[in-house]
C-alpha cells in the first residue's frame, strides 16, 4: 500500500504495471492456462487421447470440406461488417446533425436490441424470415412474389438478422468519432468548392476511420462466433466453426479435433482483427 | 458515491459467500443434482417429481437442465469430480457413457417401485423411466394424405415440405435407419440413405437443428418431420396443426434411462429419486397433458390422448442395437455434414 502510494504520484508518463496485476493473474488462470491446455489435447491423435500425433491437425487442414468451414466463416464476418458499415454510416451522420432531443431518442433506438438477449433476437428473425412469416406474407399479399421466398436457412437470411443483432456494436463507437469530429473542418471542405460525396470521402471517412475499425473488429469477432444465430437461422445446412466445435465435443466426443478447430477459430478470429488494426495504423500515417 | 460502491461490494461479496456456502447446507439435509434434458422434461420433473420425492423421503432435488450428450461431455469434463449425481439418458449416449465407465452400478434392492416394471428395464447401470416412440409427424391440414412409408417422405409432394435433421440426435438417428433400410440399406449399409439424401437435399423445406424443428413446424416452415410422439402431443396440445402417424414399417421406440453418476456424492437420495421416478404416482401423472410421457409402470392405466394402447405395443416396435450404431455415427455425422449440408 504505502509502495503504491509512494510511486503513483511519481510521474505521470510512467505506468504502474502492478495496477494490471490483478486482470493479468484472472487472464492468466482463466485465459493462458486453458488455451496452453487446449493446445495440448490438440496434439492427441485420437478421440481416446491416448497416442500424440499430428493426425487431427492434417486432417483438419487436408480436407476441402473443413477449409470451406473456415472460408465461410470469415466470409460471413466480412459480410455482416460491410452490411452493418452501410446502415451504420448513414444513420451516423444523421446523428450528427440531429438536435440534442432527437440524439436521445436515436440512442434509446440503437441500443433497445442491446437490451433484448440474442436467443430472443435470433428467435424473433425465426418468425419474421419464416414461410409464413412477416415478410414473405407482405409480399404475397402486395402480390410481389406468389410463392413464399426462403429466407431461413440461407446465407442472406442469417446476414439480414446479424445485421440487426450486431448493430450497436458498429454505431457506437461510429456515433463517439463522429460527435468529436470537428464540423469546421467540414465546413471548411464545403467552403473550399468540394461538393458533399467529396467532402464525406476526403474528410468525414477518413476522420472517422478508427471509428468504424473499432466497430468492425466488434462486428466481425462477434458475427463469426455467433452459435446460437448461425445455429438456429442458418440451419444444419449452413455449417460454421462454432457448430463444428459443439458437434464435435458433444456428440463425437473427438476432442483433439474440436480442439483444433478451436485454436482455428481463435487464429481465424485474431487474423481478422489485425488486419483491421494493421488498416487503421495505415490510415493514420497516409 | 465511494461509500455506495463499498456497500455494493460489500453486499455483492456477502451473496457470494452465502452461495458457495448454500450447496454445502442443503447437502447435509438430504438432497441431489440431477441432469434433466430442457423443455417439457425438466417442467414434468420440476412440477410432478420434484414435489413427491420432497413429500415421500424429504429429499429436495436441483436439476440441471443438460440434453444427453451434453451430460457425457460435461461428466467427461470434470474427471471424476462429476457436477451432478444423476444422469437422464437415451440409449446412444448412454451406451458411450457405458463404455467410458460414467456409472455407478445399480443395487435393484434399493428400488421399491423396481417389482412393477417390466423385466429387463432395470440393468445392471440403467433404470429405465420412460420409452419414446418415433414416427411421422404432419400438418393434417395441408396433407390429408399423410405419407404411409419412411420412403414416402423423399416423393412428391411431401418432400417439398420435409424438414430434416441429422445424426446428433437419437430420434434422428434412428429414423435416418429406417430410412435407410426403406431404401434397402441397413444399420451396416447406410448408402442407399445418403444417395436419397443428396437427391432431396435441393427439394427439401429446412435442414434443421434437432432443437430448432419443432419451431420450424409451429412457424409453417416446414409441415413433414420425423420426431417422438412427446414432441407432437405438446405441440398439438398449443394448438398446432400437427398429428402423428406409425409408418408401415411400425413406430420405433427407444427407452430413456435414469443412471447414477459414477462418483456422485449423493448416492442414496439419487436411489430415492430414481424411485421416485418409476413410482406409479409419477409415471401416472408423466402420460398426461401437458408431458405425455410413454410410461414403464404395470400399474399405470394408459391415458386415452397416448398414441399407444398398451405396454404390450412396445415390445412389437422397432429397437435398435446402440453397441452397433455408436462406433459408426462420428462417420455419420461426418458423411452428413460434408454431403448434405450447404
Amino acid at each position: 500500500m504505502a509502495a503504491i502510494a509512494a510511486t503513483a504520484p511519481a510521474s505521470t508518463d510512467k505506468v504502474d504495471w502492478r495496477l494490471a496485476a490483478p486482470l493479468g493473474l484472472v487472464y492468466l488462470a482463466f485465459f493462458a492456462a486453458p488455451f496452453a491446455i487446449l493446445l495440448g489435447v490438440s496434439f492427441y491423435a485420437d478421440p481416446e487421447q491416448t497416442r500424440l500425433g499430428f493426425e487431427s491437425w492434417t486432417k483438419f487442414y487436408s480436407d476441402a470440406f473443413y477449409l470451406k468451414v473456415i472460408f465461410d466463416t470469415l466470409k460471413l464476418g466480412v459480410f455482416a461488417v460491410i452490411a452493418t458499415t452501410l446502415l451504420a454510416y448513414p444513420l451516423a451522420l444523421v446523428f450528427r446533425a440531429a438536435s440534442a432531443r432527437a440524439q436521445r431518442v436515436l440512442i434509446f433506438i440503437i441500443l433497445m436490441p442491446l437490451l433484448t438477449s440474442v436467443v430472443i433476437r435470433t428467435f424473433a428473425w425465426i418468425v419474421i424470415l419464416a414461410r409464413e412469416g412477416v415478410i414473405n406474407q407482405t409480399l404475397i399479399g402486395l402480390g410481389i412474389t406468389a410463392t413464399p421466398l426462403n429466407l431461413l436457412q440461407t446465407e442472406l437470411g442469417l446476414v439480414i438478422a446479424l445485421t440487426q443483432i450486431e448493430m450497436p456494436l458498429m454505431l457506437l463507437p461510429l456515433l463517439t468519432i463522429m460527435n468529436q469530429m470537428d464540423q469546421n473542418l467540414i465546413d471548411a471542405s464545403r467552403a473550399l468548392g468540394a461538393s458533399k460525396w467529396r467532402t464525406f470521402f476526403r474528410v468525414t471517412l477518413p476522420l472517422t476511420l478508427p471509428g468504424w475499425i473499432a466497430g468492425a473488429t466488434l462486428v466481425f469477432a462477434s458475427a463469426t462466433t455467433a452459435f446460437i444465430s448461425q445455429s438456429v437461422i442458418g440451419g444444419a445446412r449452413l455449417v460454421y466453426l462454432p457448430a463444428l466445435i459443439y458437434q464435435q465435443v458433444t456428440v463425437v466426443y473427438n476432442w483433439p479435433f474440436a480442439a483444433v478447430a478451436s485454436l482455428t477459430l481463435l487464429f481465424t478470429v485474431l487474423a481478422g482483427i489485425m488486419a483491421l488494426s494493421w488498416l487503421g495504423r495505415f490510415a493514420r500515417t497516409s | 458515491m465511494t461509500q455506495m460502491n463499498r456497500r455494493d461490494l460489500l453486499a455483492g461479496a456477502g451473496a457470494l459467500g452465502l452461495a458457495a456456502a448454500l450447496p454445502g447446507y442443503a447437502r447435509a439435509a438430504g438432497s441431489l443434482t440431477a441432469a434433466i434434458y430442457p423443455g417439457t422434461w425438466e417442467e414434468a420433473y420440476r412440477g410432478v417429481v420434484a414435489p413427491i420425492l420432497k413429500k415421500n423421503f424429504g429429499v429436495d432435488v436441483a436439476f440441471d437442465a443438460l440434453f444427453a450428450v451434453d451430460q457425457v461431455a460435461k461428466v467427461r469434463a470434470a474427471r471424476g469430480v462429476p457436477p451432478f449425481d444423476c444422469f437422464v439418458l437415451d440409449p446412444g449416449p448412454a451406451a458411450a457413457a457405458m463404455q467410458a465407465g460414467l456409472f455407478e452400478p445399480i443395487d435393484i434392492k434399493k428400488l421399491s417401485n423396481a417389482a412393477k416394471v417390466p423385466k429387463g428395464l432395470i440393468t445392471s447401470h440403467a433404470v429405465t423411466c420412460n420409452a419414446q416412440v418415433v414416427g411421422i409427424a404432419y400438418n393434417p391440414k395441408k396433407f390429408p394424405n399423410p405419407p404411409k412409408t419412411w420412403a414416402d417422405l423423399f416423393k412428391s409432394p411431401y418432400v417439398e415440405r420435409l424438414g430434416l435433421t441429422g445424426f446428433q440426435t437419437t430420434f434422428g438417428t434412428v429414423s435416418l435407419i429406417e430410412m435407410a433400410k426403406a431404401f434397402g440399406g441397413s444399420e451396416a449399409d447406410m448408402e442407399p440413405i445418403f444417395k436419397a439424401l443428396k437427391e432431396a437435399v435441393p427439394k427439401v423445406a429446412a435442414i434443421s437443428t434437432p432443437a430448432a424443428l419443432p419451431g420450424l413446424f409451429q412457424q409453417g416452415q416446414v409441415d413433414i418431420m420425423y420426431g417422438n410422439t412427446n414432441t407432437v402431443a405438446i405441440l398439438k396440445g398449443r394448438g398446432v396443426d400437427i398429428a402423428y402417424i406409425a409408418p408401415e414399417s411400425g413406430s420405433i421406440t427407444f427407452q430413456t434411462t435414469l443412471h447414477i453418476v459414477k462418483g456422485a456424492e449423493n448416492v442414496d437420495a439419487a436411489y430415492k429419486y430414481i424411485d421416485t421416478a418409476i413410482s406409479p404416482e409419477v409415471q401416472t401423472a408423466l402420460q398426461n397433458a401437458p408431458y405425455n410421457m410413454v410410461p414403464i409402470n404395470t400399474e399405470t392405466v394408459l391415458a386415452p390422448t397416448l398414441d399407444i394402447k398398451s405396454l404390450d405395443e412396445l415390445s412389437k416396435m422397432v429397437t435398435h442395437d446402440w453397441t452397433k450404431i455408436n462406433p459408426q455415427r462420428a462417420a455419420w455425422i461426418e458423411r452428413f455434414n460434408k454431403e448434405i449440408t450447404k
